[in-house]
């Protein structure tokens, strides 16, 4: 990274750090803490979604298995800090099985086949009651005791840092230059040389690490989660937004797009309480049409158009 | 005794399936034929649901003569929504589309509630009270089998309006060849538009037929947007009749789920049929090729 870049990251995060010390409302770090979360789950998305061009609508799996294995593991009896790891290990679990199927797919159906594994996980937990504690729900442990407001959007922020972090390594690395020429075209990506499933594989298994730590953090906020909540596929929906409102395939726009997203949508739940979803509809027509690279890709083509003119050259 | 329970979920089944089928045909049009990857279908039987639902209302036609007029508006609505958001994308890949129905999908199904509520409705008709009786232990409700018949003949009309007008050859032409077709005097855009107004048409139809048997709500139709594409992949891409066949497969293997395991396991059951046909034979059960 570029020293510029790397200073003006630095004081980002610090700045965001610091957030807790001016903003005292439990509400607005609630809000915070959401735009956070999901820029982080947006940048996990983004590994898979928008480097490699795999339309996946089935991340509520990876989510609801770090809510909920942060939730049953410790029911067992386990600490904590090694239900954190075994929630990630189930993750991956799911990720090589979900992958291994659905990335043999293309177009639609690895789409569709991302949403059947989300759904049949959804119905498993929901009808599995002794297990998973089915419809009614099940408690998951407090992480943090005191502020806990505050100490929530600190994990936020720190998991969005790391997410957004490892996007920019990937990205520059030969394993991201792989997981873009497969986006560009898979099967000449093939006829080079790169092995695509391995290299699809690899980037959702980060994807659903991040996901699933994500997804812990979201449930022990609530302190209780039901299928419902986790496991549905408006969560799938809402991180693909997410990343492709800001701008899939770039570093800045699953961060972008969290924050446009989770502030109209918080807006809106003021006005029309429970209809957020019309927004998410709206935005998502109008990217498609209007933005299709997200704010962060149509910021960027605006502003080499604009360079381009003053140089006097076409862009 | 426990045959006859089997038998009796078997014909419910079979029922329920033929509206399946409908709403299955419909989504063969628009993704097997027409290649439009349509995450709003179920919002359109939805919305199918509550047109025919608001007609009752307000002038007391029964949804079983009212149908015609229900998917007749949708039809437009299917046409418009075509010509103003899927014509723009069009030759974008498959992600965009996908992205942009989802979107039209979440906002009609939000508005819905916004304008209605999220609460249940139900229509009440002199017909639901009504049973057929065969033998001791069959019973069939008289409302089942009105829609199952219409669909019956719904679905036969549209084989036939597919495989034996110029708009159906022009529709045939284009999923054979959809480089070719604009070359031989196919308007693409119109043949398109045409039959994805008719696929949403169709849905809306299969809502109409659903509306006196289901409760209604503005979340009704989300799980039929992905029964839809089950049945289009279980019935092979192209074939109509393929995904009318696996729509009677899903309302019978949901039916016998039911009734063996339980409510909740039925749909778990879509998605591993769906899982295990794409993975073993992804040229669908009834299907041979795979474009």
């Amino acid at each position: 990274m570029k020293r510029p870049y790397l200073l003006l990251a630095s004081a980002a995060l610090l700045l965001s750090l610091l957030v807790p010390l001016v903003v005292r409302s439990d509400y607005m770090l609630q809000v915070l803490f959401r735009i956070y979360l999901f820029a982080a789950l947006g940048l996990a998305w983004n590994l898979v979604g928008g480097y490699a061009g795999q339309l996946s609508l089935g991340h509520a799996a990876y989510f609801g298995a770090g809510a909920y294995g942060l939730a049953l593991f410790t029911r067992a009896g386990l600490p904590i800090w090694l239900a954190l790891v075994l929630l990630i290990a189930l993750a991956l679990i799911f990720a090589l099985l979900i992958g291994g199927v659905s990335f043999r797919l293309r177009g639609p159906y690895f789409a569709l086949s991302t949403i059947a594994f989300a759904e049949v996980l959804h119905a498993g937990v929901k009808n599995l009651p002794r297990i998973t504690g089915g419809d009614v729900g099940v408690q998951v442990p407090a992480l943090f005791q005191g502020h806990v407001h505050r100490s929530f959007y600190l994990c936020a922020v720190l998991l969005t840092a790391a997410a957004a972090t490892a996007t920019v390594v990937i990205s520059r690395s030969r394993f991201g230059y792989r997981l873009m020429a497969i986006r560009e075209d898979q099967d000449t990506a093939l006829s080079v040389g790169i092995n695509t499933a391995r290299t699809k594989l690899n980037a959702l298994l980060a994807s659903a690490a991040f996901t699933a730590l994500g997804g812990a953090l979201y449930g022990s906020l609530f302190l209780f989660i039901v299928p419902d909540q986790v496991l549905s596929i408006d969560i799938s929906n809402e991180i693909a937004i997410v990343a492709m409102l800001g701008g899939a395939g770039t570093v800045l726009g699953p961060m972008v797009g969290s924050a446009v997203l989770e502030t109209a949508a918080e807006l809106f739940k003021n006005v029309f309480q429970e209809a957020h979803l019309l927004i998410y509809g709206i935005l998502l027509v109008v990217v498609v049409l209007f933005l299709p690279e997200g704010i962060v890709g149509g910021a960027r083509a605006l502003l080499r158009r604009r360079a381009a003119k003053s140089r006097g050259t076409p862009a | 005794m426990d045959l006859f329970t089997a038998l009796q979920a078997i014909i419910n089944g079979i029922l329920t399936g033929a509206l399946y089928a409908l709403v299955g045909m419909g989504m063969a049009l628009i993704f097997g034929v027409m290649r439009i990857v349509n995450f709003a279908h179920g919002t359109f039987m939805m919305l199918g649901m509550y047109a025919a639902y608001e007609l009752f209302l307000h002038t007391g036609v029964n949804p079983y003569y009212g149908f015609p007029l229900v998917g007749l508006a949708m039809f437009a609505l299917g046409y418009g929504i075509y010509q103003g958001f899927l014509r723009p994308i069009h030759g974008k890949s498959d992600f965009m589309q996908i992205l942009l129905t989802l979107g039209i999908g979440l906002a009609i199904t939000d508005s819905i509630q916004l304008i209605f509520g999220a609460d249940y409705h139900q229509i009440n008709l002199p017909l639901l009270e009504k049973n057929l009786h065969f033998g001791s232990h069959i019973t069939v409700n008289a409302p089942w089998l009105v829609s199952f018949a219409i669909a019956l003949v719904a679905g036969g009309g549209l084989y036939f309006f597919v495989m034996h007008t110029m708009m159906g050859r022009a529709a045939r032409a284009i999923a054979q060849n959809r480089g070719a077709a604009p070359l031989m005097g196919i308007h693409l855009h119109r043949v398109q538009a045409f039959w994805f107004g008719l696929g949403v048409a169709v849905a809306a139809v299969a809502g109409s037929l659903l509306l006196p048997v289901f409760y209604l709500y503005p979340g009704v139709g989300d799980q039929f947007t992905l029964k839809a594409f089950v049945m289009v992949v279980l019935g092979g891409m192209e074939s109509i009749v393929g995904a009318a066949l696996a729509g009677l497969v899903l309302g019978v293997a949901e039916s016998l789920t039911s009734l063996y395991w339980g409510n909740e396991w039925a749909l778990a059951l879509d998605f591993v049929l769906f899982l295990l046909v794409l993975s073993l034979r992804p040229g669908g059960i009834f299907g041979s090729q795979r474009a």
